[in-house]
C-alpha cells in the first residue's frame, strides 16, 4: 500500500468550524457510555466570542455550552463504579477553580484552597489602601517594594498591580479595594489518574496542577483533597501525564515551565525533578510501554528519556514542533509518535526512525489520537486557522516499511552495552590459568578424535557416492537402477542411458557385485548391445535376498519401509572392453524383505503351533515350530476395536436393574 | 411472509441455491437488516432485543419457494473483514450495510468496499447497497451515502443503492424487488449460454 492510502481522509463539510484551543483542552469522551467518542473542545474563544465547550459526533458539532471563563483544561472520568456506569464527568479549570459537568450540566464548582499570603506583602497592601499614601511617589516605592519580591509568589491582585502604569495604580487605589488576606491559587492543567483498576468504566481521580507549582490529588466522589506535593523548587506544571494506579503505584510526570520536568510517585510530598531541558518545553508524551519521556522542546528536538531521567537519544526536527501525540496501534504493535511541525507537517515517529509524513495543508495547533466515534484509530487535527481535520489509519496501513524520506535508525552516539564481567567469567578464567597444560592436552586430543570422526564420514560418504555418471569419455553414459518388489526376490531394472547427441557406444557391460551370503543375483553379468545416441536400454534382473535356514528373528521386526542396512548394499559396475578399470559404478540400497514374504515351508504339525501375542496396537502373530528357535511365520494384524454394544456385562435376573 | 421468500418467488422457484452474503461495517445493522428479512417465527420482531453483535460469521439457511437461500452475515470488526473477501467470491449477491447516521466511518466503509469489489475480480455480482437507519434524525441521504462512498467509480457490476431502515422496515422491499430482477437476468442469460 502506498504512503497516501494509510489514511483515510473523512470529509469535514462545515467550514464555520472557527476553533480555537490548545492540546489541553482537547479530548475525547464517550460521553453516552455508547461506545460512540465524543471529541470535546474547550474553546477559548475569539474577539467577541465567549468561550465554549463544544462536542463533536464525528466532524459534526453536536452540542455547545457557553463557559464563565477561559478553560485551562479538559478532562473527562467516571466517578463511581456503578452498574450500569453512570455517564461520565467533564471537568473543566477555570482560573481558580474546576467546573465538574455531568450530562452537559454544571454539577460541583470545586475551589482550590486558599493560601496564607506573605506578611510583607501584606503589610505592603495595608499601606496602598491607606488613604493618606495616595500619592504617586509613595505608592512608586509600595510597588518597588512589591517588585522587589519574587513575582511568582505575589498574589495575583498584587500581579495585576504590578501591571499597571503610575496613573492606573492610583485610579485603581482610589475605588478602595478590599485589603487583601489571602490568595487565591490558579489551576494550570488538569489530569486524571486511575484509582484501583484499568478497566473501561473504572472510577479516576481528577488531578490539579496549579500556578504555585503544587499538584493535588482529589477523591472522585467528594472531590476533597487525598494528596497533595509541591513541586521541587515550587516549578509551575503545565501538562501532567499519569500511569498507573492510585491505590497501588503511579507515577505523574509534570512538565513545568522552567525546562524541567519533574517526577511524582506514591507517597511522595515533592515532585523530584527527572530532568532537565536546554530550552523551553512544548509538550510531552509517556510511553506506556518503558515509562520513558518524550519531549519536544522549542529548540526544535525532539528528546527520549528513560524512565530515569536519563537521556537516550535526540533528534533535531525540520521546523519547529507544536503539539504532540502518542499514536497506540494496537494490531500493528507499535506506539507511534505524532509531532505536528509549524511548516503544515505531521510526522510520525517509530523511536526515532520516522514512518510516516502527512501533510496538513494547514499548521496545526492540537493533534490527537484515539478513538472517534466507533472507529479506534482516528487522528484528530485543529489547525491555527479553526479547521478540525479527521484522517482513519486504513485497516491495511503498515508502518514496517518506512515511506519515502523516512530514515533508518542510526546507532551513533550510543555506547557499545558491555555486560559486566559476571563470576561464572572469573571463575573459567582462573581455571584457564590454573590448569593450562591439561586443558591444551585435553583439547588436542578432542581435536584429533574430531578430525578422525570427520575423516570417517567422508570415507563413508565416498565409498557410497553417487557416482554414477561416468567421466572422461564415458561422460555421456547414465546408469540408474529400479528396485521393485515386497521381496526376496526383488525385480532390479537398470536403464543405461547414453545422452550423446551423436556418438554410439559399444562394447559395455553390466557386473554385479553382492556380499555373497546375502543376495543372489540370477544374472550376475549383462553384455549390453549397441546404445545409440540419445537412447536407453533397460535391463531388468532378479535379486534375491538369501536367509539361512536360521535366521535371526529381528529379521521379522525390520521395518519395511526402511533401508535393509549394510548388508543390503550392491554395487553395480559398468564395463567397457579393453578397460581395466571399471567406467561407472554405482551403489543399490536394497530394501528389506517383508517379514510376511519370507519363504518357509508350512508345516501341517499343529500342535506345535502357539500365538504370540505383543503388546502393541497391533498383534504380531508368530507361527512357532517346536524345536526351532526362531518363528516359522511372522504376521500382522489391527485388531479393530470391540463394539462397546457387545461388553460382556454381567446379566443379573433382577429385572429392577434395567434400563 | 418474509421479504427474502418474496425474493425467491421473483425469481421464479426451482430448487436454485441462492447465496447472498451481507456485508457492512460492525454496529451498521446487518443483523437487525437479515431478521427483518427473514423474521423468525416465535416472536414479533418489534419486541425482540438488539441481536448481539456478531463475531465471526452468523449463517442464515433457509429455504423459501423452493429456492433456499444462504445469507452469511460476516462480523464487521476489525479483525474480521480480512474475511469479507472469501464469502464474497462465493456469493451470488452482495448486500452491502452502511449505517446511514454515522458520517464518520462512511469514508471507512467506501475503503473496505473497494477493497472486497476489487478482490472479486472480473464477477459480476450484484450489488445492493442499504443506506440503513434511514429512520434516525441525523442519517444522511441516500444519494449523500451514494456519493461519500463514490459508487458512481464502482464499474462492472451492477449496483442499486436505497435508503432503509431495519427499524421500521422501510426501503427493504425497494431493495430486494431490484436484486430479484438482478438475479433473474443474470440467472436466465446464464441458462442463455448452456
Ligand atoms: N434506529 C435504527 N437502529 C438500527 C437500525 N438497524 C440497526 N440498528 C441498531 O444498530 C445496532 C447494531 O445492529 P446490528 O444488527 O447488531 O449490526 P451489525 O453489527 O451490523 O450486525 C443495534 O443496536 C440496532 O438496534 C435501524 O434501521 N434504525
Ligand atoms: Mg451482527
Amino acid at each position: 500500500m502506498g504512503n497516501t492510502s494509510r489514511w483515510l481522509d473523512v470529509e469535514v463539510g462545515a467550514d464555520d468550524t472557527n476553533l480555537n484551543t490548545l492540546p489541553s483542552n482537547v479530548v475525547t469522551v464517550d460521553l453516552q457510555n455508547d461506545n460512540e467518542f465524543k471529541l470535546l473542545i474547550g474553546d477559548l474563544g475569539r474577539g467577541d466570542e465567549p468561550s465554549k465547550l463544544k462536542v463533536y459526533k464525528g466532524a459534526i458539532q453536536t452540542a455547545d455550552m457557553v463557559l464563565p471563563d477561559v478553560p485551562l483544561g479538559v478532562v473527562g472520568f467516571y466517578s463511581s463504579d456503578t452498574v450500569p456506569p453512570p455517564f461520565p464527568n467533564i471537568a473543566v479549570g477555570f482560573s481558580s477553580c474546576v467546573y465538574i459537568y455531568r450530562n452537559m450540566k454544571l454539577f460541583y464548582k470545586y475551589y482550590l484552597p486558599t493560601l496564607e499570603l506573605n506578611t510583607v506583602e501584606m503589610d505592603i497592601w495595608k499601606q496602598l489602601i491607606d488613604t493618606k499614601n495616595h500619592e504617586l511617589k509613595i505608592i512608586s516605592s509600595l510597588t518597588d517594594n512589591l517588585k522587589s519580591m519574587p513575582y511568582q509568589y505575589l498574589s495575583s491582585q498584587s500581579q495585576r498591580f504590578l501591571s499597571l502604569n503610575p496613573d492606573q495604580q492610583l485610579e485603581y487605589l482610589q475605588q478602595s479595594p478590599k485589603p487583601l488576606v489571602h490568595k487565591l491559587a490558579e489551576v494550570t492543567c488538569l489530569a486524571t489518574l486511575r484509582m484501583n483498576s484499568v478497566e473501561r468504566f473504572a472510577v479516576s481521580c481528577l488531578i490539579v496542577g496549579t500556578e504555585d507549582g503544587d499538584v493535588i490529588v482529589l477523591d472522585p466522589q467528594t472531590f476533597t483533597q487525598l494528596h497533595q506535593a509541591k513541586l521541587e523548587n515550587n516549578k509551575v506544571p503545565f501538562q501532567m501525564v499519569t500511569t498507573g494506579l492510585y491505590q497501588v503505584d503511579y507515577r505523574i510526570v509534570v512538565a513545568t515551565r522552567e525546562k524541567s520536568v519533574c517526577l511524582l510517585k506514591r507517597e511522595w510530598k515533592e515532585g523530584r525533578i527527572l530532568f532537565n531541558t536546554d530550552e523551553h518545553i512544548i509538550a510531552i508524551e509517556v510511553m506506556t510501554a518503558d515509562n520513558s519521556v518524550m519531549v519536544i522542546c522549542t529548540d526544535n528536538t525532539m528528546t527520549c528519556y528513560s524512565r530515569k531521567g536519563k537521556k537516550q537519544w535526540s533528534i533535531q526536527l525540520e521546523h519547529r514542533p507544536v503539539s504532540m501525540t502518542s499514536l497506540g496501534v494496537m494490531h500493528l504493535g507499535a506506539v507511534l509518535t505524532g509531532v505536528a511541525l509549524a511548516s503544515g507537517h505531521l510526522q510520525l515517529y517509530h523511536g526515532k526512525a520516522r514512518q510516516d509524513t502527512v501533510f496538513i495543508r494547514d499548521v496545526a495547533s492540537v493533534v490527537k489520537f484515539g478513538q472517534l466515534g466507533q472507529e479506534e484509530h482516528v487522528l484528530m487535527i485543529v489547525t491555527a486557522s479553526g479547521n478540525l481535520m479527521l484522517k482513519i489509519l486504513n485497516r491495511t496501513a503498515d508502518f514496517n516499511s518506512p515511506a519515502a524520506g523516512a530514515e533508518a535508525a542510526r546507532g551513533a552516539g550510543r555506547p557499545w552495552l558491555i555486560p559486566n564481567k559476571s563470576k561464572l567469567f572469573l571463575e573459567q578464567a582462573k581455571r584457564e590459568r590454573d590448569s593450562a597444560i591439561q586443558m591444551h592436552e585435553k583439547f588436542q586430543g578432542e581435536l584429533a578424535r574430531l578430525r578422525l570422526t570427520a575423516a570417517k564420514a567422508l570415507l563413508d560418504a565416498y565409498s557410497k557416492s553417487d557416482n554414477n555418471i561416468g567421466k572422461g569419455a564415458l561422460e555421456p553414459i547414465r546408469l540408474s537402477a529400479e528396485v521393485e518388489g515386497l521381496g526376496p526376490v526383488f525385480r532390479v531394472t537398470l536403464t543405461v542411458q547414453n545422452t550423446a547427441a551423436d556418438r554410439a557406444v559399444v562394447g559395455l557391460a553390466i557386473l554385479f557385485h553382492v556380499h555373497n551370503a546375502a543376495y543372489k543375483v540370477h544374472n550376475p553379468y549383462i553384455k549390453i548391445p549397441l546404445l545409440s545416441p540419445s537412447s536407453s536400454l533397460h535391463f531388468p534382473t532378479k535379486v534375491e535376498e538369501i536367509f539361512e535356514g536360521d535366521f535371526h528373528p529381528d529379521v521379522l521386526f525390520r521395518s519395511v519401509s526402511g533401508q535393509g542396512g549394510a548388508r543390503s548394499l550392491v554395487k553395480i559396475l559398468l564395463l567397457k572392453d579393453g578397460n581395466r578399470s571399471p567406467a561407472l559404478a554405482a551403489t543399490l540400497q536394497m530394501p528389506p524383505t517383508d517379514p510376511l514374504m519370507l519363504p518357509q515351508p508350512i508345516t501341517d504339525d499343529t500342535h506345535n503351533f502357539a500365538l504370540v501375542a505383543d503388546l502393541y496396537e497391533r498383534y504380531k502373530i508368530l507361527l512357532l515350530k517346536a524345536g526351532g528357535r526362531s518363528p516359522a511365520l511372522a504376521a500382522t494384524l489391527q485388531m479393530p476395536p470391540t463394539d462397546p454394544l457387545m461388553l460382556p456385562q454381567p446379566i443379573t435376573d433382577d429385572t429392577r436393574n434395567f434400563a | 411472509m418474509g421479504l427474502l421468500e418474496k425474493l425467491s418467488l421473483w425469481l421464479g422457484g426451482g430448487a436454485r441455491e441462492v447465496s447472498v452474503v451481507v456485508l457492512g461495517l460492525d454496529n451498521s445493522g446487518k443483523s437487525s437488516l437479515l431478521r427483518a428479512l427473514h423474521p423468525p417465527p416465535r416472536t414479533p420482531a418489534a419486541e425482540e432485543p438488539p441481536p448481539p453483535p456478531t463475531v465471526g460469521t452468523r449463517q442464515d439457511h433457509f429455504t423459501a419457494g423452493g429456492v433456499s437461500f444462504s445469507a452469511v452475515e460476516v462480523g464487521g470488526g476489525r479483525r474480521h473483514r480480512a474475511l469479507w473477501e472469501r464469502h464474497y467470491r462465493a456469493a451470488d449477491a452482495l448486500i452491502y450495510v452502511v449505517d446511514a447516521a454515522d458520517p464518520l466511518r462512511l469514508v471507512v466503509s467506501r475503503s473496505e468496499l473497494q477493497l472486497v469489489l476489487a478482490a472479486g475480480g472480473a464477477r459480476r455480482v450484484p450489488l445492493l447497497v442499504l443506506a440503513n437507519k434511514s429512520d434516525r434524525p441525523d442519517a444522511l441521504h441516500h444519494l449523500q451515502v451514494a456519493q461519500a462512498l463514490s459508487l458512481e467509480q464502482v464499474q462492472g457490476v451492477p449496483w442499486h443503492i436505497c435508503a432503509a431502515s431495519a427499524a421500521s422496515g422501510a426501503g427493504l422491499a425497494e431493495g430486494v424487488a431490484w436484486l430479484a430482477r438482478e438475479l433473474r437476468t443474470t440467472h436466465a442469460s446464464r441458462k442463455g449460454q448452456h
